[in-house]
């Protein structure tokens, strides 16, 4: 009797199986109620705005006006009287200290040194020094925090440029403007976060590359959108002749429901980013007309930023074009101006390339300043390296020119929570090494995420099992130019 | 089994009986060390009354259900088993107590409670053996359940503090500190002790009788003497213990609790020797004390997270809420992870509704920041801005107010920045704003407020920044290039643009290769007929403005198309282009970048090509070359002309020389026109000879030069 009751208990049968099976699933439902969204579908519409700061930012928006081909610090910046006084005398060994040099000057029997062939003046409060090639940069001096030290690992154009860009010489991450996409989301949601308006001097100039405003592992969304230089600015936004406004609506309609299927039946996460892409392009053909119309700008806009800025791919337009970007919350507007790779002809092509830049990206401070928006953006001016103190090639008393130097390098910001009318760090007297508080690139990012309220440490990815950060393993935050 | 029972319960009784004695006599006592490892055994023991209490409380509130015979008896078994329990429970709690260490206040609390639950329980089962007065038995039932909670309570609190249960919901809401206005000891040395001696020398756990949480406490010591010797941090009690080994019973914080690092020691060592103050602010040290290095380098490595955060203190609206608030055309988000505090953007002008702003009255306490910056927004909108709070923020820059509601603003007390660049308001309907009274700064650029209305302001505001104008600048400067609309190649009788991209300027122009001038050249005013290929320069003036430099660019014209095109010599092969048919595409190519199909270049062959008509003959050529000096791209040398009915039949009848350039010039893609017969022939052969020796002025002087064609036009 016993026995068959202790059976009785053990038996289980199917129903007592199922019945005791639905009371376990019960208990995991409730759990699950613990888990947020764990039944909402990957990306959806609001996905684009969930990036939050970590902390209270400085600075909203970024427009980073890039001077590709590495402007020479000592012909702008970084004034260095001894290399005129020193003039054609070699780099004496305890100031290069070994330090290499690139394939273009390592065959070079000498080293003269070279100052610079323009005159320097001291402007504003700060007393900042600035050559008389930029007169009115010189007027936004105390507006402006000019870092001396930036130092970098690369020394050539592509894996210096990609460095700057990206934290990584080899160009597989995700460029500078993706990690804040990522991080920060759009505020606009009608304009990508990320837009790209590129530029071409008239000195000597080194290429861009798409890869350069990649996401690298990042989704395809926080992808930079390259601006055209034509008057179309944004390439093929306009309806098809023949098709309304509300034919795209029912096409993209219609084009959704299959990417949606497909996204069921396959499960990329491209396509429902494709599907957002696709809302926003549509939502862009009212936004970008409103913007990218120069010719409603008034004149004395026009007279500030110079005439070139209603002429679509100058330097000046761009940077009228990145003020009204930003001003529609763009989170991060880069520019890349080439031609400043005065390897000969310094003389000859810097004044020009100087000429292209110092008028519109000084009213580009000033214009942001007087609109209230200075504060909360944060304006970048500067190139990938240095250029170094001696003479490559002939030097002459009409012209020489100047190498690749990684050592040491000037850059500024204004706005955005950067402490305005400083002059960060020091080089020594010929310019060539760092005597006070160096900037690295990694550092340059870990602040520059800083003053958009992002801890460095913390905008992660994980891809092919570690995480990424755009500082790598690096970077400490520059707490010295932080107003 | 009677028998078993009945020993249990006078087991029990005895219990209730040592308790009172030593309520009574505790200070008196001293425990041998193995009733202090029974003592220790309390936190272990306690569990047992606890869970077999819950288990009775279900078992006789189901009694009913049960089977009668059996219920009684597990009850029964069950009560004396928890008054067991709860007897020994008491009873290594004294024991423990008596190891001493924690804060009076709590343990007497504790003690009682544990202590009264032991005779409850002892009471309850008394009163089930009688097995009468049912309603006695449960009124004590309860009772003895309530003093189980509190006793349990004021247990947790000495072993785990105060609201550790619901510290996680409750939000402490510290003041955060900087290094300016706290005093050294809370800003560095504080968070120390609260990180790695606060849980154990506290007001209800007391080892060692050292409180450290309140500054007179931590003044007077503990039972051994005090912790710290001021000025002489070698002979204070507690900078030793961090150096004993960790071993040592003495050694602080005992091992297995997370020890102090050398960063944290050196700072408690530096502000001993300081004097151990606890009011002194950082300004009032010296700056070579090193108490002073080490709090600076604690005010920069402090998360610079929290550095000058603005603390939101107003309660935040749910994600859900905020989610709502957003749209394609507003954006409304926290300023940052877990902020109450919002902010909303607006944006595209076409898709503005009054509605999108009254719909964020369900964030009237959260609005922080606004940004209506372009919106077709009106003075009927201020005064429900005016509701928003918090509000610090708001951008009204070129929307359509004219200011006659501004006045409404003064009402935010938060309001810091207020943008009105680019607007209609007047300097009347601005007075009463500034009476706000956190406000900072005002953007008034691009307004009809004058310097003078602003200098009245600063007088009465002094705390106000005014911005108006930055960019004073009276240089006039030089207009940018006009261009041709159609460039490339056009049809013939096509229209001819000319165009600027600045409204309101005038060009001049020519077609015959003079530069123009800016007074007498002819001004652009309609399109015109383009008949053969030209060279057109032209320049834009405007009043104060300069005129712009000369533009210049060849206008190709679409001629007389050959029935048939052949080429004689093939192009370099760096250079094939798509062979003939390059030659009649109408694609244009560019001066800078030679390495294109559009091009065909030849260098050590020269350029031969035959070109057949029918019909229609031609009397002129035009040939369109890249002139690119530095790239070794020439003008051809000379260019024999053949003509006949037929290949064979073709005779030279001229041979041209082509001027060459005297220096470098500006890179361009040029015309070079050729008179052909004017009989009309069927057939035409063209050689054009490339440079064979650079002039003496190039710079790679004497190499061979090339020439690049991509379009030849026949008229």
């Amino acid at each position: 009797m016993e026995n068959e009751f202790l059976k009785q208990r053990f038996h289980v049968t199917r129903r007592h199986f199922l019945g005791k099976m639905s009371l376990g699933l019960g208990s995991v439902a409730l759990g699950s109620l613990l888990i947020p969204d764990l039944f909402k579908s990957g990306a959806d519409e609001g996905a684009m705005l969930t990036g939050l700061p970590h902390f209270a930012p400085k600075a909203k928006r970024i427009i980073y006006l890039f001077q590709n081909g590495a402007p020479s610090q000592l012909e702008s910046f970084d004034y260095k009287p001894l290399l005129n006084k020193m003039a054609g005398q070699d780099l004496p060994a305890s100031i290069r200290m070994g330090q290499r040099l690139t394939g273009m000057t390592s065959g070079q029997a000498s080293f003269p040194l070279v100052g610079s062939h323009f005159s320097f003046k001291q402007y504003g409060q700060s007393g900042a020094w600035v050559s008389e090639i930029f007169p009115n940069m010189a007027k936004i001096v105390d507006d402006v925090c000019f870092i001396k030290t930036m130092h970098t690992e690369a020394i050539n154009h592509d894996p210096a440029l990609t460095f700057m860009q990206s934290g990584a010489q080899q160009g597989n991450r995700p460029s500078m403007g993706a990690w804040l996409s990522y991080g920060l989301g759009s505020e606009n949601k009608n304009l990508p976060a990320f837009c790209v308006l590129l530029s071409r001097g008239r000195g000597n100039g080194q290429g861009v590359y798409s890869k350069l405003w990649s996401n690298g592992f990042l989704d395809s969304i926080h992808q930079g959108v390259q601006f055209s230089s034509s008057e179309e600015r944004v390439l093929y936004l306009k309806d098809p002749q023949g098709r309304d406004r509300n034919g795209t609506r029912k096409m993209l309609d219609n084009l959704a429901e299959l990417n949606a299927m497909n996204f069921q039946e396959f499960g990329d996460p491209e396509t429902q980013t494709r599907i957002q892409q696709y809302e926003m392009a549509y939502r862009m053909q009212t936004a970008v007309p409103e913007l990218s119309d120069l010719t409603q700008e008034p004149d004395h806009i026009i007279k500030m930023y110079g005439a070139d800025c209603l002429v679509p791919g100058t330097y000046a337009s761009n940077c009228l074009l990145a003020r009204k970007l930003s001003e529609s919350g763009v989170r991060f507007v880069q520019l890349y101006h080439q031609g400043w790779d005065q390897h000969g002809n310094m003389v000859g092509e810097m004044p020009l390339q100087a000429e292209d830049v110092d008028r519109s990206t000084a009213a580009l401070v000033m214009d942001l300043k007087q609109r209230g928006l200075l504060d909360e953006t944060l304006v970048i001016w500067g190139g990938e390296f240095g250029r170094t103190n001696y003479c490559q090639g002939k030097l002459s008393k009409e012209n020489y020119g100047r190498d690749h130097h990684p050592r040491a390098y000037t850059i500024w910001m204004a706005g955005g929570g950067v402490k305005p009318g400083l002059v960060y760090g020091e080089t020594d007297e010929f310019g060539y090494n760092i005597v006070r508080d160096p900037v690295h690139v990694n550092d340059f990012h870990a602040t520059v995420l800083h003053l958009m309220g992002l801890n460095h440490e913390q905008l992660t990815y994980k891809h092919l099992g570690r995480r990424y950060r755009l500082t790598d393993v690096a970077g400490k935050v520059v707490s010295g130019i932080l107003a | 089994m009677e028998r078993l029972q009945r020993i249990i319960l006078n087991i029990i009784f005895c219990i209730q009986v040592l308790l009172i004695f030593l309520l009574f006599f505790e200070d008196k006592i001293q425990l041998p060390a193995w009733l202090q490892v029974a003592g220790r055994m309390h936190p272990l023991v306690l569990h047992i009354p606890i869970g077999m209490m819950i288990f009775l409380v279900a078992l006789i509130l189901l009694e009913k259900w049960l089977d009668q015979a059996v219920a009684p008896l597990i009850i029964n078994f069950g009560l004396i088993l928890t008054s067991l329990s709860a007897s020994v429970t008491a009873l290594f709690g004294f024991f423990l107590s008596l190891q001493g260490d924690y804060g009076a206040e709590a343990l007497t609390r504790h003690k009682v409670s544990g202590v009264l639950l032991s005779f409850l329980c002892y009471f309850v089962v008394l009163l089930y053996q009688r097995k009468k007065r049912q309603y006695i038995f449960f009124g004590a039932g309860l009772i003895c359940f309530a003093t189980l909670v509190v006793a349990g309570h004021t247990g947790a609190v000495l072993t785990h503090g105060e609201n550790f249960v619901m510290a996680p919901m409750t939000h402490d809401e510290k003041p955060v500190l900087t290094v300016e206005t706290a005093s050294v000891y809370h800003f560095a040395v504080e968070p120390i002790l609260e990180k790695k001696c606060f849980s154990c020398h506290n007001e209800s756990k007391a080892k060692g009788g050292l409180i450290m949480t309140t500054v007179e406490k931590f003044k007077a010591g503990g039972k051994d003497g005090t912790a710290f010797t001021e000025g002489h941090p070698e002979a204070s009690r507690m900078i030793k213990a961090f150096y004993l080994p960790l071993s040592d019973d003495k050694h602080m914080p005992p091992d297995g609790k997370p020890q102090l690092t050398s960063l944290e020691i050196t700072t408690l060592k530096a502000w001993i020797k300081a004097g151990a103050d606890f009011d002194k602010k950082l300004a009032e040290y010296k700056t070579s004390d090193s108490l002073t290095f080490i709090t600076t380098a604690f005010a920069s490595s402090a998360t610079p997270n929290q550095e000058n955060q603005v603390q939101y203190t107003f309660p935040g609206l749910s994600d859900d809420k905020v989610a709502k608030l957003n749209t394609p055309f507003r954006s409304v988000f926290p300023l940052y992870q877990n902020s109450p505090a919002l902010q909303a953007d607006f944006f595209v002008k076409k898709a503005f509704e009054v509605k999108a702003v009254e719909e964020l009255k369900a964030a009237a306490n959260q609005l922080v920041v606004v940004n209506l910056s372009r919106m077709p927004v009106t003075d009927k909108e201020i005064p429900l801005l005016a509701t928003f709070k918090n509000l610090e923020q708001l951008n009204l820059n070129f929307t359509a107010i004219t200011g006659s509601t501004l006045g409404e603003l003064k009402a935010l007390k938060n309001l810091k920045l207020l943008s009105l660049s680019g607007t209609a308001i007047k300097a009347k309907d601005l007075a009463p704003v500034l009476d706000a009274p956190a406000l900072h700064t005002v953007y008034l650029w691009n307004t009809a407020v004058t310097d003078a209305e602003i200098e009245v302001f600063q007088k009465e505001h002094p705390k106000v920044t005014f911005i108006k104008d930055s960019f004073h600048d009276n240089t006039i400067l030089r207009l940018s290039k006009p261009s041709v609309e159609n460039e490339g190649v056009v049809k013939r009788n096509d229209k001819v643009i000319l165009k600027h991209t600045m409204p309101g300027v005038t060009i001049r122009y020519t077609r015959d290769g003079t530069a123009p001038d800016s007074v007498n050249s002819t001004a652009f005013k309609e399109p015109f007929l383009a008949t053969e290929t030209f060279v057109i320069k032209a320049r834009a003036c405007k009043d104060t403005w300069h005129c712009s430099e000369v533009y210049e660019s060849t206008v190709f014209v679409e001629g007389i198309h050959p029935v048939k095109m052949e080429l004689f010599n093939e192009p370099d092969p760096q250079y094939p282009g798509e062979g003939v048919t390059s030659l009649m595409d109408h694609r244009k190519g560019v001066s800078d970048v030679l390495k294109e199909p559009s091009w065909l270049a030849y260098r050590d062959k020269p350029f031969a090509a035959g070109f057949w008509f029918d019909k229609e003959f031609p009397k002129s050529m035009v040939f369109s070359y890249a002139r690119n000096l530095g790239a070794f791209s020439f003008p051809p040398t000379d260019i024999e002309v053949w003509a006949g009915k037929d290949e064979k039949d073709a005779k030279l009848i001229q041979r041209i020389k082509i001027e060459q350039p005297k220096g470098y010039d500006p890179n361009k893609v040029a015309a070079l026109t050729i008179p052909l017969s004017p009989q009309p022939y069927a057939f035409y052969k063209i050689i054009a000879h490339p440079v064979a020796k650079l002039p003496a002025w190039h710079d790679s002087k004497g190499e061979k030069g090339w020439v690049f064609f991509d379009e030849v036009f026949f008229y």
